[in-house]
């Protein structure tokens, strides 16, 4: 077994125009962490999180998957193995179908998805069959939100990225998809990183936690930190509740 | 050629002046207040046209096929400037060698076809065919790169979300902006092929009607509208694909990142 951990970011910067975003961060990430990003809006959380799968690069600092530089990987099959989950599930016009089936526009034809593929990924997420030739436009949120989730999940990742994956969901909508997230993470041995705002959603199912504020983590541990939180600007962040 | 029945004399433009001479008292009288704006107008139509008539007779008078080449790469050069210009809004790197190197392309297989194989020219070089042809293109080829170049930008601009998610399914940078280059070129194209359904029908493309007036058989002048046509629909698709081609790459990172910076406007 590889001892090496999964992601290991060292000394990472971020800085557009001028403006730092991540400032010096190392990290490491095993395999089988949930990881829980916590932190305010605009504090570069989401900044972060598009560093795992290549979609940005950092400005300074290193970044290692499994031992080797992040972009030494071929980056379209990195992100396969490294699945993303936006804030905002963007869903391709057509149906259901035609975006669960978005990788074949680029996969070899041979790899064609059967039937009983969809149908059990759709299960996995809590999804009907009968949703597959719905239009996207006709489903609501917290529906496509899942979809993009099968999305990711027909692609077989290793690790999860989430990004508020449950900003624009109500209260109730949103406990749902975080327990189904933690339901794939035990099901599937995955790796997940997720951002977040909203900690009292994740206490329950979370491994470990960081916090980022003002692009700097400044504190990191096991999932009892929250209770326990040793820095200041930790306590005070919480002490504001969820934003 | 046919022999031109209405030879029109420099006499017979200042005659033509009488229009104008309506157009200004038609504005004096209704106090629109542009009677300069126009008389000036109308001096440097006169002049510029009048201007290019000689520069054209002197370079019909040439005859020699370097002479002709370096002409037309100087046309095509100027074109390429000009395509640049209309695109400052926003920052394409190489924008000018891919428009110009598009054009150089296009131009000289398109040209080459018709000189060669459909009106066979002797020479092949004959500025009476190649120059006005050339400039067809040209101006042609560069209308439509500016649309669709313009184009994709915006479909980038309205995309880019979406581009993200299939970067991150791990799309190739080319099937993430496949939708995108799709709109572009058919926005370009539409404009053609409608004009292709309704040439004709309800207006006389000019060329045509030049080549009537001045005594050429309808029949001949027909046959080269119709190839003409066919020329302009094919520039079009050739150089747009070629443009699109070499642009779409300029907003990707060899690490197929989206370079989100280059949607923004130069100038806020």
């Amino acid at each position: 077994m590889n001892k090496e951990p999964l992601f290991r970011l060292t000394s990472v910067s971020k800085s557009i125009g001028g403006k730092t975003l991540l400032d010096n961060i190392s990290l490491q990430i095993e395999a089988g962490d949930f990881l829980s990003i916590l932190g305010p809006s605009g504090a570069g959380k989401s900044t972060l999180l598009r560093l795992f799968n290549g979609l940005d690069s950092p400005t300074a600092g290193t970044i290692e998957y499994q031992g080797k530089p992040l972009f030494s990987y071929p980056m379209t099959g990195l992100r396969k193995r490294v699945g993303m989950v936006f804030q905002n599930p963007v869903m391709v016009r057509g149906t259901v179908r035609d975006n669960l089936l978005l990788t074949q526009r680029w996969e070899q034809p041979s790899t064609n998805l059967a039937e009983e593929t969809l149908v059990s990924v759709l299960a996995q997420v809590d999804l009907s069959p009968a949703i597959l030739d719905q239009d996207t436009k006709t489903i609501s949120g917290g529906e496509k939100q899942r979809v993009a989730l099968a999305r990711v999940l027909l692609n077989k990742p290793e690790v999860l990225l989430l990004d508020e994956p449950t900003a624009n969901l109500d209260p109730q909508l949103a406990r749902r998809i975080v327990r189904l997230i933690h339901q794939l993470f035990k099901q599937l041995k995955l790796t997940i990183i997720m951002v977040s705002h909203d900690y009292s959603l994740l206490s329950k199912y979370t491994t470990r936690i960081a916090f980022l504020i003002g692009g700097r983590i400044v504190e990191e541990g096991a999932a009892d930190i929250l209770e326990q939180p040793s820095t200041e600007t930790v306590k005070t962040f919480l002490a504001k509740g969820a934003i | 050629m046919s022999q031109s029945f209405y030879v029109i004399t420099w006499t017979d433009v200042l005659v033509s002046f009488v229009l104008v001479a309506i157009s200004l008292g038609l504005i004096r009288w209704w106090k629109i207040g542009l009677e300069k704006t126009l008389l000036i107008g109308t001096l440097r139509t006169f002049v510029q046209l009048a201007a290019m008539g000689y520069v054209l007779t002197f370079f019909f008078q040439q005859r020699h096929w370097l002479f002709m080449v370096t002409l037309v790469s100087l046309m095509i050069l100027i074109a390429g400037f000009e395509g640049y210009r209309r695109e400052k809004e926003f920052r394409i790197p190489h924008y000018f060698v891919i428009i110009t190197g598009s054009l150089f392309f296009t131009v000289f297989i398109v040209l080459g076809i018709i000189l060669k194989f459909i009106l066979d020219v002797q020479p092949w070089y004959y500025p009476y065919a190649m120059i006005p042809i050339a400039g067809m293109i040209i101006g042609n080829a560069l209308n439509s790169t500016t649309l669709t170049t313009n184009r994709f930008i915006g479909e980038l601009q309205h995309r880019d979300q979406e581009i993200e998610m299939l970067l991150s399914l791990g799309a190739p940078a080319r099937v993430a902006v496949q939708d995108s280059l799709r709109n572009a070129i058919r926005a370009a194209l539409i404009p053609n092929i409608n004009s292709l359904m309704m040439v004709g029908l309800v207006q006389l493309p000019g060329v045509m009607t030049g080549q009537i007036l001045s005594g050429v058989d309808p029949l001949i002048a027909v046959r080269y509208q119709i190839m003409i046509m066919y020329m302009w629909i094919t520039t079009v698709i050739i150089v747009d694909i070629l443009v699109l081609a070499f642009v779409y790459r300029q907003f990707f990172t060899p690490r197929i990142q989206l370079r989100r910076h280059l949607l923004l406007k130069k100038y806020p």
